[in-house]
């Protein structure tokens, strides 16, 4: 396992690197140029390419891409252009606070996808069974954002539970949250209850209720700890996707986290902070991922990793 | 055994180290941002705080290196030169000034007893420092050709200080009035070095700086020092109102409603379709001006078939912009006939509405046939991606259509649409600008700005001539009159196809007292106040 281990993070290598040669090539071929946005138009062709030799851009794009990953190697992800500030810097200042939504929307999406797809195999084909159901595909059809938005005008805007927009305590996540963990409920709601309904026609099931087994004991020591092995699997993927998706709720909100940073920079052509966000954010999604591979195999017994 | 215990652990300390980044760092974030009228518990009495939203924050709270001014900076720091209620130019940190006759020796006398928010006094020193930097080419400073009348800075004594121009230039007050003229302590990046402009700004204005939350707020704190404000407010002291909070809030629906709910209290720039509702709602003022803006309709004047004249003029007959007016500004805004925001009092030509050119879709056609084109032209129509400019393309594309103009729409974001207008590949396009003084007519129409910002790429001696004449006369009424010599070659010319200008839209909450509107920026330690629960 531990070597399955190793060879899963020494792989994670070329993946990120691939990551950076496609990002920035795309980065500098599109039309768009950093220092017309730091100068402002009526600039001197001599100041416009003394800035750009001091920025580098001036360079040949092989030059720039390896200067780039000599400095990711030694730890530096270069110096964002529009605000003179390491991006290593404005990386950690925006992280967390798009970690503690992702975070707390998990919890939300935890807590409640769980019991509704228990309680929708459990209750199969009966009126419980399709309300959850018919709520899952609603969860599913809004977009993250709207959703975001339809909660804030109610609950923040109506009903002033809660700031309208902002960071900085506990209430400013809240709304964020459900928005982001109700509509992954939904998905996770709907695996929990194909995957329950799956262990529930297994044979160790009849035999545990023909050992004279209490149903409850039956549904949440035996059938539940099956099947939530690909549950499991499906949320440590979806970690991944906590940064990607929080982008839309981060302007909504006005949330000053990751998603809106690189969202921000692309359009502005920043180009180091962008990089190394993306840096960032790719090894995020892989190390979610291997972590899944680990807790998945942690779960099951029976699976072996060799 | 031991290999899966441990790589148990490994996935535990994962998962810790994931959650305790969201935690630790979340930790040390400043306290919140929560509506002010919830008030803070400890105080005894209660703070004054006036929160402002914008839809966009700050790169670089720097005047000297930063390409877009936040409004922050025009709290932060003085300026030589005021405008007051009427955008007259009035002392500032200068108490009063002499022209040689020439008009090539300026001497400002500076005020004395002002200090900086770290204690220094404010002194020439300061002036030449904060000069010589934005004229430095090393700096980089969008600002520098603002400024290039300037030759030379001579600090005469501690409170003079006398500036040698190349050539006359009564519009110096225009540029040293401007936000980027904030006046720096002199060597102020080598005493704070790479944090200024970031953890620390100072200047000798009514507000300090006192916290950045990128992408969230900026903070300002009164400065209780403050005692020099210009002769024309009614409050030269110490503002009334504790703190300013200059909040972030990209989402336009987001904005009106912290409008609403009192997250903020003042927006400018409310978006049209909200005006309705606002004006509605009793606890909100609108206050409704004519903006210093103008919306056109341009195109590659070197390229035919705009290199014609009478296409161009077809083109203009071609607009109804009445009808724009109403339907993409619903009756918001006026009709713009000239070349400058008639807000610009001095310097707008009044004749502009007669001698424009009005609708008229059967003239146009004619003219297009005389031109060479009697069945028409295909052509694109470039914009960037707002929603204004898509609606306003639209209706552009159909107006065009009744006088056999065929375009096909083309929307950019911005940095995209910049660099698509430097390489030359626009037909027709659309703008707008922002600016309150009659040399935006030099930014955009001398041949030396080709190809950009001069993206009409008009290069016409004529015009330079005539440009360059009324930026360099001696006195600013003679100045005035000489500008509207070339609003008028411009109409005449049909360089663009001016169409409308906006209003300037405020909102302002009831808690706000003594609102006081002013057409360049609102005062806010002119007496403004706020009430407090």
């Amino acid at each position: 396992m531990l070597k399955y281990l190793i060879r899963r993070l020494i792989l994670m290598i070329p993946v990120v690197i691939g990551m950076t040669v496609i990002v920035f090539l795309i980065l500098h071929l599109a039309p768009g140029d950093p220092v017309d946005l730091i100068v402002g138009p009526n600039v001197t062709p001599e100041v416009y390419e003394n800035i750009r030799r001091r920025l580098g851009l001036d360079q040949p794009l092989i030059i720039q891409y390896l200067k780039f990953m000599k400095s990711v190697i030694k730890g530096d992800l270069g110096v964002s252009i529009l605000q003179e500030r390491p991006v290593i810097e404005l990386i950690l200042e925006r992280l967390p606070v798009t970690l503690q939504i992702g975070f707390a929307g998990f919890l939300i999406t935890f807590v409640i996808a769980i019991p509704t797809g228990i309680l929708a195999a459990v209750n199969r084909n009966t009126i419980i069974d399709y309300s959850c159901m018919t709520g899952a595909m609603l969860g599913i059809s809004l977009p993250t954002f709207w959703f975001g938005l339809l909660l804030m005008y109610f609950f923040a805007y109506k009903m002033r539970l809660f700031p309208i927009s902002g960071y900085g305590s506990l209430k400013h996540l809240v709304l964020p949250a459900f928005a982001l963990g109700l509509t992954n409920a939904a998905i996770t709601a709907r695996m929990v209850r194909s995957s329950m309904l799956e262990v529930l026609r297994q044979d160790y099931i009849r035999t545990a209720r023909s050992k004279g087994l209490a149903e409850r004991v039956v549904i949440y020591q035996h059938a539940l700890k099956n099947a939530m092995i690909p549950i499991i699997t499906l949320m440590g993927l979806r970690l991944g996707w906590i940064i990607g998706g929080s982008v839309m709720l981060e302007i909504v909100f006005s949330i000053p986290g990751l998603g809106r940073l690189i969202v921000e920079s692309i359009l502005s052509r920043d180009y180091p902070v962008v990089q190394g966000s993306m840096i960032v954010l790719t090894s995020s999604i892989i190390l979610a991922n291997i972590l899944a591979d680990i807790l998945y195999a942690v779960v099951d017994p029976r699976i072996r990793y060799n | 055994m031991l290999e899966k215990r441990f790589v148990k652990i490994l996935a535990v300390l994962m998962i810790l180290s994931f959650v305790s980044v969201a935690v630790l760092g979340g930790c040390s974030k400043a306290p919140e941002t929560s509506q002010p009228s919830q008030g803070e518990e400890k105080q005894e009495k209660k703070e004054k705080v006036l929160v402002i939203g914008y839809d966009r924050d700050a790169e670089i709270l720097d005047t000297i290196k930063t390409a877009w001014y936040s409004d922050a900076l025009i709290y932060i720091h003085d300026r030589l030169v005021s405008r007051d209620y009427d955008f007259k130019y009035k002392p500032g940190l200068a108490k009063s000034w002499d022209v040689s006759e020439d008009g090539l020796t300026w001497t400002f006398h500076l005020r004395e007893g002002v200090k900086f928010h770290d204690g220094s006094p404010f002194t020439a020193k300061d002036v030449k420092w904060t000069i010589d930097t934005i004229k430095d080419p090393n700096t980089g400073s969008p600002y520098r050709n603002d400024l290039k009348a300037i030759k030379e800075v001579i600090v005469k004594d501690d409170h003079t200080i006398v500036m040698k121009l190349n050539y006359p230039f009564p519009n110096l007050l225009f540029n040293l009035s401007n936000t980027a003229s904030g006046i720096h302590p002199a060597n102020a990046y080598e005493k704070y070095g790479d944090d200024y402009g970031k953890k620390i700004v100072i200047g000798t204005g009514p507000f300090k700086f006192k916290e950045w939350v990128k992408g969230d707020r900026i903070v300002l704190e009164k400065n209780e020092e403050y005692n020099w404000g210009p002769e024309w407010m009614s409050n030269r002291g110490p503002a009334l109102i504790d703190k300013i909070v200059l909040r972030t809030i990209p989402d336009e629906n987001t904005r009106i409603m912290e409008l609403e709910t009192g997250g903020i209290h003042i927006l400018r720039n409310v978006p049209v379709a909200h005006l309705e509702r606002l004006e509605k709602n009793p606890d909100i003022q609108v206050y409704r001006g004519p903006a210093t803006k103008l919306g056109y309709l341009a195109y590659a004047t070197d390229k035919k078939p705009f290199t014609d004249v009478r296409v161009r003029r077809a083109i203009n007959h071609a607009v109804n912009r009445e009808e724009i007016i109403n339907y993409v500004f619903r009756g918001v805004g006026e009709v713009a006939y000239g070349y400058l925001p008639p807000a610009l009092k001095d310097e707008y030509l009044e004749e502009s509405k007669d001698l424009a050119y009005n609708y008229n879709p059967e003239k146009a056609k004619q003219l297009l046939a005389e031109a060479g084109y009697p069945d028409g032209l295909k052509l694109t129509l470039s914009a960037d991606n707002s929603s204004r400019s898509q609606k306003l393309a639209e209706v552009l594309q159909s107006q065009l259509k009744e006088v056999g103009i065929e375009t096909e729409i083309q929307l950019y974001d911005s940095a995209s649409y910049k660099a698509m207008l430097k390489e030359g590949k626009q037909e027709l396009f659309i703008r707008q600008y922002s600016w309150p003084n009659a040399d935006i007519l030099d930014w955009f129409l001398l041949s030396s700005q080709m190809p950009y910002p001069n993206h009409s790429r008009w290069n016409d001696p004529k015009t330079d001539e005539l440009i360059k004449k009324a930026a360099s006369m001696p006195t600013w009424e003679e100045r005035a009159e000489a500008y509207k010599e070339v609003q008028k070659y411009l109409i005449e010319q049909a360089v663009w196809c001016p169409i409308y200008i906006p209003e300037q839209i405020i909102a302002v909450r009831k808690e706000v007292k003594n609102f006081k509107y002013h057409p360049w920026m609102l005062q806010y330690n002119d007496g403004f106040d706020m009430m407090v629960e």
